[in-house]
This record gives structure tokens, C-alpha cells and sequence, in this order.
């Protein structure tokens, strides 16, 4: 989306335009419910996360100054809400525990096989803490670089690689160790 | 070399990030329990990269513009009740300053001596009430402007 269209739909949206709105859900509504739904494991509790982000974005427009790119100001958003749900208190997950079932592969997934390892690594990674699982669920979507992420968590380029890179090695040795 | 320093790099090696240069290198090539470190990250960067992103449920855009229209409602609800209250506030102050203002020019006491007085006491009922009238002007002044707002931000509410 150019900066134009995206300057455009903010500013309709900051003048009550609904359907405007309603074109702002539907173009980041895919990558704010996979980004959260990746880091919340209930599909539920995801869901009502996802719309709680649409809310603050609704809330926030006014004072969106377009200083950021919207989707940067929109993975701030989402990190923070996801963050606070985090601190609320998170049950504890074990690799054994079929809490995850609901994160169903997709046809094309199945192509790569293995299916129990994946099912291990989201589970391994429900355990990683919040920040780090946040991470590892922005940079594996697509189009969300080391860049995007640096400036929605408001974090240095290199504390954001850092930290990715202890995530994954976390997650390494989580499913090592766990697996074995 | 020790192993510490290269399964630091080992990440950054598995994403691509870092070229393994001569001592990363020659000690991953020795070392088998660092290049098994190398190629279980190397795993786990294709199965992160695999993993698939879920999409947002069907109904989501209309179930969350339904939302939004509730809170944007209770919300306007909540600067309703607040703002009538204020209203109602201002009203009431504006009546007690007028009962003050009344009593302690003594008009309710000249009300009443007009009262027994009436007919020949009327002129000189009005001489002693007249000071006070623009008092009372006044007042009345205040209470229509707060009428007023009211009936706008009203009207504006219902737009």
C-alpha cells in the first residue's frame, strides 16, 4: 500500500468514514489475527485480541500523525496488547499438552511433512516468554523485516537481531532438550 | 576457538545473517557438536519459515466493526450522562445563586409586605424592588445560555 492511498484511507477514516474503516479491518485484518494468533495460542482469546487492536486503532486514528508508516503504527499496537495480555498470567505449556490442536496445518503445510515436530515447535514456542514469542511471530510473516519490527517495538536494529537470535536459540534448545 | 563464541554465531549463520568467517569456519568443521548446533538451527529456521500464518475468521471484519460501533456507542453514552449531569449541576448552582441572590436583598420580605400592601403600596413596592432587577435580569440570562448550550449540544448529539 503507497503512502498516498494509505495518508487517503487514514484521513477518511479520521473523518468518520465507516467504510473506510471497514477497508482499513480488511486489508490488516490477516496480519494482525496471524501475528497475535501465532503469540496466543486459543483461537478465541486470539479473535478477541485481534479486535481489541481495531478498537485502540479506531481510538488512536485522531492522533495518528503519520509520522510512522501506518503498518509499523498498527505492530506497535499489536505488541503492546499482546504484551499486556501476556502479563495478565499465561498458563505454563508443556510439548505434551494438545491445547494447540486448533492451530491447524494448512494443505500446502502438509507437503513439508512431519507434522508432531510441528505441533512440538508451536508448543515450544508458547513457552518462550512474551517478547521473544513476538518476535519469532513478526518475523516469520511476510513482509515484517528486522526494519518494521525495530521500529514498531521502538527497539535499536541490533538489540531487535540480538533478541531474535536468543529466541531462536531458546526455541533450539527447548525442542532439543524436550524432545529427547 | 571455543565453543560458546561459535554457537553464539550460529543463529545469525542459520538466517543468513552472518557469513561463517576462517574460525567459525575450520571450528564448525571440527567440532561435531557445533555443527549439529549449525544444522538443528538451520531445521528450525526452515520450520519457522514454514510455519504456517493463520487467517482472521471469516465473519472477523464484521464482527469487529460491530464492536467497534458498541464502544463508539457506550461511549457516547458515557459523554451524554456526563454531560447532562454537568448541565444539571450548573442548573442547580445557577438556581441557588438566584434563591441567595433574592434573599439576601430582601425581596422575599418586600413580596410579602406588597402582598398586604397591595393597591396603594404597588408604586412603592416597585421603587424598592427595582434595584434588584438587573440582578435577576442577569441571572435569568445565565440560565437560558446553559438552556441554550444544551438544547445545541443536543441537537448536535442527535446529527
Amino acid at each position: 500500500m503507497d503512502h498516498g492511498n494509505e495518508s487517503d484511507l487514514v484521513e477518511r477514516c479520521r473523518l468518520g468514514d465507516e467504510d473506510a474503516f471497514q477497508e482499513l479491518v480488511d486489508r490488516y485484518k490477516d496480519l494482525v489475527f496471524a501475528l497475535i494468533a501465532r503469540t496466543v495460542p486459543d483461537r478465541s482469546r486470539a479473535e478477541d485480541i485481534a479486535q481489541d487492536v481495531f478498537l485502540r486503532i479506531h481510538r488512536g486514528l485522531p492522533y495518528f500523525r503519520g509520522e510512522a508508516r501506518l503498518s509499523t503504527w498498527i505492530y506497535r499496537i499489536v505488541a503492546n496488547v499482546c504484551l499486556q495480555d501476556q502479563t495478565r498470567g499465561r498458563p505454563s505449556v508443556s510439548l505434551d499438552d494438545d491445547r494447540h490442536a486448533d492451530l491447524a496445518p494448512s494443505g500446502s503445510d502438509r507437503q513439508f511433512g512431519d507434522l508432531e515436530l510441528r505441533d512440538r515447535l508451536e508448543k515450544a514456542v508458547a513457552r518462550l516468554p512474551a517478547n521473544y514469542r513476538l518476535l519469532i511471530a513478526a518475523h516469520y510473516l511476510k513482509g515484517v523485516n528486522y526494519e518494521d519490527l525495530a521500529d514498531a517495538l521502538q527497539l535499536p536494529l541490533g538489540t531487535v537481531k540480538t533478541q531474535l537470535y536468543r529466541a531462536k536459540q531458546q526455541l533450539r534448545r527447548l525442542l532439543e532438550t524436550e524432545l529427547k | 576457538m571455543f565453543c560458546d563464541e561459535a554457537l553464539d554465531a550460529v543463529e545469525a549463520i542459520a538466517s543468513n545473517d552472518l557469513a561463517p568467517d576462517g574460525r567459525v569456519a575450520a571450528h564448525l568443521s571440527t567440532c561435531p557438536n557445533c555443527a549439529a548446533a549449525l544444522v538443528s538451527a538451520r531445521a528450525l529456521e526452515q520450520m519457522l519459515q514454514r510455519r504456517p500464518a493463520p487467517s482472521a475468521p471469516s465473519q472477523f471484519t464484521s464482527r469487529t466493526l460491530a464492536r467497534v460501533r458498541r464502544a463508539r456507542w457506550r461511549n457516547d453514552q458515557f459523554l451524554d450522562v456526563g454531560f447532562n449531569l454537568a448541565i444539571g449541576a450548573v442548573v442547580l448552582a445557577v438556581l441557588v445563586g438566584i434563591w441567595v441572590v433574592v434573599d439576601r436583598s430582601g425581596v422575599t420580605t418586600v413580596s410579602n409586605q406588597a402582598v398586604d400592601f397591595l393597591g396603594s403600596r404597588v408604586i412603592a413596592f416597585a421603587r424598592r424592588v427595582a434595584p434588584s432587577l438587573p440582578l435577576y435580569l442577569g441571572a435569568t440570562g445565565v440560565l437560558a445560555s446553559v438552556l441554550g448550550i444544551w438544547w445545541w449540544a443536543e441537537r448536535d448529539a442527535r446529527l
